[in-house]
């Protein structure tokens, strides 16, 4: 139950998390900025960086996140005592 | 020097013999990988055994269309900093395919998503998606093959049939002889090339211009922005409304997850550990990238309205190629139209394998399971070449929108693949009733309001919104999710349709590319999910229909 639980979680959040980072766009399009950032309009700048470093990021943690969680599901498995030979190739 | 003029090498053979090298080179490169292609898996996912930062590079090279080098620019040029905005979620694409259903399917040993949708929801709806996906990846592949002739011609001054049937018939050629192994190996090695080519010469026109930054052009352009408010300030407004914005959402974001040709990336991976570091790879390569080519629009747009450059309407397409003509000496631009083939050549040889997996494996091994493996790979060669002389002779008369086309096509996909797909691998309750009215509904639907079909019958009017689909997506991808939801919760409850349905094996499918060993009802079956995702559906498509106000 556990490691479900943290999947369906773990792809909820960082779906929504991507789709944030990538459009910083639309945010601003609500919520306008009128301030300069390292000799750019924050508008600009901002969802560039975002749509770059922080989807950089966010792979980074879904990465170790999905790999953790795919342990845990082999573990909750193995408590099972089922026969280990339909693991993932 | 800064009038309107006919842009092209004065020397073609310097480009040629550049081209030709790096045709060369994939070549061979193609032809030793797929050496050892024995089966169709070994054809269409390389064997599945592709590391995480080759794989990184192919996915990002796959992507990168020639519209990196020849489309977005003129669209930044045309809408400026809302096309940005627009471009900059399309990272978005491979790291949601992963941590959404790209590691069940790879878990699944799937070699295309149709072949998931055949295995979930049966042969019918498999071949409706396949049709679709097929239609998708032909507009995809037509694109790129029509901007590869259009480059040497207007480029090279070779007659863009001519141009067409050569080069087309070359490419086509080493996509078959490579396989996904040559593909995977020569898109890896075209990202590296389509990186050089566009970077270094920006760079190089960054300091013609004056820019100080021009050691690192993806982001140092910044004092270049004061003359840019000076001589055009509207540049950087956002012109549309939020709903604009929004609309990018299931348009692009949700229309890339359906794309064949970036999911069967996934695939190859060796390992799901392996396929997420892969997008951690993409995410890098494609941001450094897809940054440079906003310096590129933004350069471009600073040249005509600072620098007195003069390009017109219809040469916009250009833009990166006559930066180079104006700013760097030709044997720059010779490699930069290297890079721009390089671009084209990765996207569409992804487009041909999809093709080629589509009708072989998801079409034609659908109907007459029992064909032989070699008789199986053979027909995946030959569907494979087929894909690609179909999408030659539709160039040959080719319709007038390039880049529009294929940013519709992802809509396309997000309308009759993406939800199957979803809602299939995380809703056991999905079934083929609710798939096929999605698939065939909200495809009819967006296919009806967008301009092509009935130009009278739109959304908003403005004609990029409704052609490049943002406006049609928005109505018809919450319109499939609705359909795939509800059809399949009424007629799971029919019990005189209880006999066409496949439950166990479904509920059994779910468990297993999720990592399961055991089954277990509370898992993937969330009425509450299914139920809140109807519910946000109907709202964004009831906002569609509302007045856009463009």
């Amino acid at each position: 139950m556990k490691a479900y639980k943290k999947e369906v979680q773990f792809t909820i959040w960082m779906t929504a998390a991507f789709i944030l980072v990538g459009n910083v766009g639309l945010i601003f399009s609500v919520f306008p900025v009128d301030a300069m950032l390292f000799g750019f309009p924050v508008m600009y700048i901002v969802p560039i960086l975002m749509g770059w470093f922080g989807v950089f990021i966010l792979t980074i943690v879904a990465g170790k996140i999905g790999n953790r969680i795919d342990d845990e599901i082999d573990s909750e498995n193995d408590a099972l005592g089922v026969s280990s030979e339909v693991k993932d190739v | 020097m800064m009038e309107a003029q006919n842009w092209q090498l004065s020397n073609p053979i310097l480009g040629l013999a550049v081209v030709g090298a790096t045709f060369l080179l994939f070549y061979i490169v193609g032809f030793i990988s797929n050496r050892k292609s024995a089966s169709a898996k070994d054809l269409y996912i390389g064997g599945g055994n592709v590391g995480a930062f080759t794989n990184g590079l192919a996915m990002a090279s796959t992507y990168m269309s020639l519209a990196t080098f020849l489309g977005i620019t003129a669209l930044i040029l045309k809408l400026q900093v809302p096309f940005i905005m627009l471009w900059i979620q399309l990272i978005l694409a491979i790291p949601l395919i992963t941590i959404i259903y790209g590691t069940s399917l790879r878990r699944m040993g799937a070699f295309s998503p149709t072949h998931f949708i055949r295995d979930r929801y049966g042969v019918t709806a498999s071949i409706i998606a396949a049709l679709f996906m097929i239609l998708v990846s032909v507009m995809y592949a037509l694109g790129q093959m029509i901007g590869i002739a259009i480059t040497f011609e207007t480029l090279l001054g070779i007659p863009y049939l001519t141009g067409l049937f050569v080069f087309g018939l070359l490419i086509v050629g080493y996509i078959t002889i490579g396989g996904m192994a040559g593909a995977t190996n020569n898109a890896a090695i075209q990202m590296v090339i389509i990186a050089l080519m566009f970077i270094i010469p920006l760079g190089a026109i960054m300091k013609a211009i004056g820019a100080s930054g021009w050691y690192f052009p993806p982001l140092f352009y910044a004092d270049m922005v004061p003359a840019m408010l000076e001589s055009l300030p509207t540049f950087f407004d956002y012109q549309f409304s939020p709903k604009w914005y929004f609309s990018i959402i299931p348009a692009l974001t949700i229309g890339a997850l359906g794309l064949p040709h970036l999911a069967m990336r996934v695939y190859t991976a060796s390992s799901l550990k392996s396929a997420r570091s892969a997008m951690v790879w993409f995410a890098f390569i494609l941001g450094l990238v897809f940054s440079a080519t906003y310096a590129m629009g933004f350069v471009g747009v600073f040249a005509t309205t600072t620098e007195g450059l003069v390009i017109s309407e219809g040469d916009a397409d250009k833009l990166t190629i006559i930066l180079n003509l104006v700013y760097n000496p030709e044997w720059v631009t010779a490699l930069v139209i290297a890079g721009a083939i390089s671009a084209g050549l990765s996207t569409l040889s992804g487009n041909l394998l999809a093709i080629g997996a589509l009708i072989s494996q998801d079409i034609i091994a659908t109907l007459k399971p029992n064909i032989p493996q070699r008789l199986s790979l053979r027909i995946g060669f030959i569907a494979i070449f087929a894909g690609g002389l179909v999408s030659i002779l539709l160039a040959i008369e080719p319709p007038a929108f390039l880049v529009v086309s294929i940013l519709w096509a992802f809509g396309l996909a997000g309308v009759t693949n993406a939800p199957l797909i979803i809602v299939g691998v995380w809703w056991k309750e999905a079934n083929k009733f609710g798939a096929i009215a999605a698939s065939v509904v909200g495809g009819a639907v967006y296919i009806i309001v967008s301009p092509f079909v009935f130009p009278s019958i739109v959304l908003t009017g403005h004609g990029v919104t409704d052609g490049m689909g943002l406006s049609g997506a928005m109505l018809a991808v919450p319109i499939s999710f609705i359909l795939l939801i509800v059809v399949s919760y009424i007629t799971n409850r029919m019990p005189s349709l209880q006999r066409r349905l496949t439950k166990q094996s479904d509920i059994e499918l779910i468990e297993r590319i999720h990592g399961w060993r055991d089954i277990k009802t509370y898992r993937y079956n969330s009425t509450l999910g299914a139920g809140v995702t109807v519910v946000v559906s109907a709202v964004v498509a009831i906002w569609a229909l509302m007045p856009w106000g463009m």
